[in-house]
């Protein structure tokens, strides 16, 4: 029994990890040649150079999901960020204060969600949504074509990288992958080694955050900043995106959201809140881009991507709720609105 | 509340105190302004035995945010939310579309019927999906249809082939730009389909039903009410109200153009569902008021043409729109006009306070919760944040 319990408390982050090994198990399989392993450092390079603003936007996210709540909004503000930072530069303003401009565009975009949220009661994914369609609508308003972004600081900084290896084995690291790491290392100190972590788990946990409430630590204040933060991090995360793409353009990041939340149920946090790892998020990003590479050289067309990444999440959210049932048999009255009824012990 | 108002006054206060009030009010205000800034706006002809205007298109343009809202609404109802029906949408018209391009006669009305069909039974299909994610296993009802949100654009595509499927069918055409009786045969399509929901709706249990769910699943399954399967029902009939959607509103140009088919009609939706005085917490519901959301959310893009602003602003006035009713309708707002009101003119109606009471089957926290949201201005005590699964 108590083995059990332990399968079921870490069955999500294994379900990760098989997943990952599955997916290169395949691909080491069928695309190897004998000149060059699928599996290499170069890989890895590659995904993380691919996906560094999809693993910030997740880093974001599992801030506001492990607190119970949901950012719909990320995609938007990536697409925003990224025409504001293309216009600022076309008027002429210098990289630094631009790049710290679009990053506070995120951060105020996150802050609207978080006082809808906390002080006017609205559902957090209505909130989001909200600001969703404010911050699509917002950079449509700034250019419905595609802008380049031509500054020499920025490009200088897009094409930085230090070279490791020879010939084909040879890979790199990049300014978007430091940033992104960083970013997922601050989230786990943040998260795991402080208080503001820990009042982030317990919002989650149960009972909207009274406990935490109760235990003196600041529920409504925490609740605000994790949407802060997830906002945030779209903002560093549409900068890296502009640095990926080099330009801005109004219909970018559709349903980036999706790959976010994606990333982070398929990295083993669970949807309700208040338990998961934001290492496994990270996990959960080179899932998503492992899927994507394999779609890429089975030559198939890419919107299968997206139908993989909705079948993959679909399957992650039903194991979970497997395992919410089976961990609590009361869980099954859980509905997104209503506590469950305590059913008086007589 | 003891001061029962009487005569005019209370007349008056009826008037403005009903949900419809405000909508009303702010359609015919655009509708005035509009026909001050365009003179000639409101006029009507007749032309080929069809009636030809301003106001008659936007009814035409009402219909889809109408029958999106009408299932969207159901679902609020319950509790839910519905983030798929634009890809639906998307979806149905290319699979209608897709058969119509394969038929050998697309002009035949038995194969454009069948093309139709197809398209319903599809929004069948992916309402049953969403409605068996929610219900039978449990998943938050905004990433269980999150899911086809998203995906649903790729599905669209492999249907098309990643093509923009265009076909020739005089009859399939005639769904959304063809006239009946004057009127747009799309008009009296919404029109026969919102009053079947309407009926089925609010002449049987049903509606009544829906609102218990959307109030406290538990203890309307425990009172006897089959929520599970009501629930279920209802998102199969947003799949196949979008689906239809999908259809009328693809019509007149008869191109499937998955990518763009249905983008952000969510949106469109959940803005008519709020206009209409629904609150999007779920529990209670107001159909009526989605014929008013959708005429008004129709004027608004149209009245941003008029006054000759960048038609590219117009989301951003919507997102706007529904940011604004969702401050407006939050219990802290409400607590400020309240005690605002209170000081200056006296008892006023309780309906406002009371639809935020919810029945609680527990005698802890959310009861307390509720009764003192119903006084008139306490400061919101957090435990009533709604946080999602919490």
């Amino acid at each position: 029994m108590k083995l059990r319990r332990l399968d079921a408390r870490y069955l999500p982050v294994a379900g990760t990890l098989v997943t990952l090994v599955v997916l290169l198990v395949v691909g080491q399989a069928r695309y190897s040649t004998p000149r060059q392993d699928f599996i290499s450092m170069k890989l890895v390079s590659n995904l993380l150079i691919d996906n560094s603003f999809l693993l910030v936007l997740a880093v974001g996210m599992t801030f506001v999901i492990l607190a119970g709540g949901i950012d719909l909004s990320v995609g938007a503000v990536v697409a925003l960020v990224g025409l504001t930072v293309a216009q600022l530069f076309i008027a002429g303003w210098p990289a630094p204060v631009v790049v710290v401009a679009g990053v506070l565009v995120g951060t105020a975009c996150g802050t609207i969600i978080g006082v809808l949220v906390q002080y006017f009661d609205v559902q957090p994914f209505i909130a989001s949504l909200a600001v969703l369609f404010l911050a699509r609508g917002a950079a449509t308003v700034l250019g419905t074509r595609s802008l380049p972004i031509d500054d020499p600081t920025f490009s200088a900084l897009a094409s930085w990288s230090i070279r490791f290896g020879e010939g084909r084995t040879s890979w790199r690291i990049t300014a978007s992958i430091l940033i992104a790491l960083a970013v997922l290392a601050i989230a786990y100190l943040v998260l795991h080694h402080t208080r503001f972590g820990r009042t982030v788990y317990g919002l989650g946990a149960a009972d909207r955050g009274n406990a935490v409430n109760l235990m003196g630590l600041r529920a409504d204040r925490t609740r605000v900043w994790v949407y802060v933060i997830s906002g945030t991090c779209a903002g560093v995360a549409g900068i890296l995106f502009a640095l990926y793409t080099k330009s801005g353009y109004n219909l970018t990041g559709v349903g980036m959201e999706l790959d976010a939340i994606a990333a982070v149920v398929i990295g083993g946090t669970l949807l309700t809140g208040g338990y998961g790892y934001v290492l496994g998020t990270g996990a959960g990003v080179l899932v998503y881009g492992l899927i994507q590479v394999l779609n890429s050289r089975e030559g198939l067309e890419s919107w299968w991507t997206r139908v993989a990444i909705g079948a993959v999440l679909l399957a992650f959210v039903v194991l979970q709720r497997v395992i919410a049932v089976r961990r609590r048999p009361a869980a099954r009255a859980v509905d997104a609105k209503a506590p469950p009824a305590p059913v008086p012990a007589a | 509340m003891s001061a029962t108002p009487s005569g005019t006054v209370g007349w008056a206060r009826r008037v403005v105190g009903h949900t419809l009030f405000w909508p009303t009010a702010a359609l015919v205000a655009l509708l005035v302004a509009c026909a001050v800034a365009s003179p000639g706006f409101l006029d009507i002809t007749v032309r080929e035995g069809a009636l030809v205007g301003q106001p008659i298109d936007l009814l035409r343009n009402s219909v889809t945010p109408l029958l999106l809202a009408l299932g969207m609404c159901l679902v609020i109802a319950t509790g839910g939310i519905d983030l798929s029906v634009g890809a639906v949408m998307a979806i149905s018209l290319a699979v209608s579309l897709t058969y119509l391009d394969g038929a050998t006669d697309p002009t035949n009305p038995v194969t454009v019927a069948t093309a139709v069909v197809l398209g319903l039974v599809l929004g069948v299909a992916v309402g049953a999906f969403n409605g068996t994610l929610v219900t039978v296993l449990g998943v938050q009802p905004f990433i269980a249809t999150m899911i086809l949100m998203v995906a649903g654009r790729g599905i669209a595509m492999l249907i098309t082939k990643g093509q923009i499927t265009t076909v020739t069918s005089p009859p399939f055409k005639a769904l959304g730009a063809g006239s009946v009786l004057g009127l747009p045969q799309a008009v009296v399509i919404g029109a026969v389909v919102f009053a079947l929901v309407a009926l089925v709706v609010r002449r049987t249990a049903l509606g009544v039903l829906l609102e218990a769910i959307g109030v406290n699943r538990e203890s309307a399954r425990l009172s006897g009410v089959r929520a599970r399967s009501t629930t279920w029902t209802v998102y199969v009939l947003a799949g196949v109200l979008a689906a239809l959607a999908g259809i009328i509103y693809g019509a007149p140009t008869m191109a499937a153009d998955a990518n763009n088919i249905g983008l952000f009609f969510e949106l469109n939706a959940i803005v008519v569902v709020v206009l209409g005085g629904t609150k999007l917490d779920g529990g209670r519901f107001y159909l009526s008021g989605l014929v008013v959301g959708a005429l008004l959310l129709t004027t608004i893009e149209r009245a941003v043409i008029i006054f000759q602003l960048p038609s590219t602003t117009t989301n951003l006035f919507k997102a706007a729109v529904l940011i604004a009713l969702c401050v407006a309708a939050s219990p802290r707002a409400r607590g400020w006009l309240a005690s605002r009101r209170t000081a200056s003119s006296g008892p006023r109606r309780p309906e406002a306070a009371a639809t935020t009471t919810q029945p609680s089957s527990s005698p802890s926290g959310a009861s307390t919760a509720s009764s003192s949201r119903a006084s008139s201005a306490p400061p919101r005590p957090s435990t009533t944040t709604r946080e999602v699964g919490a």
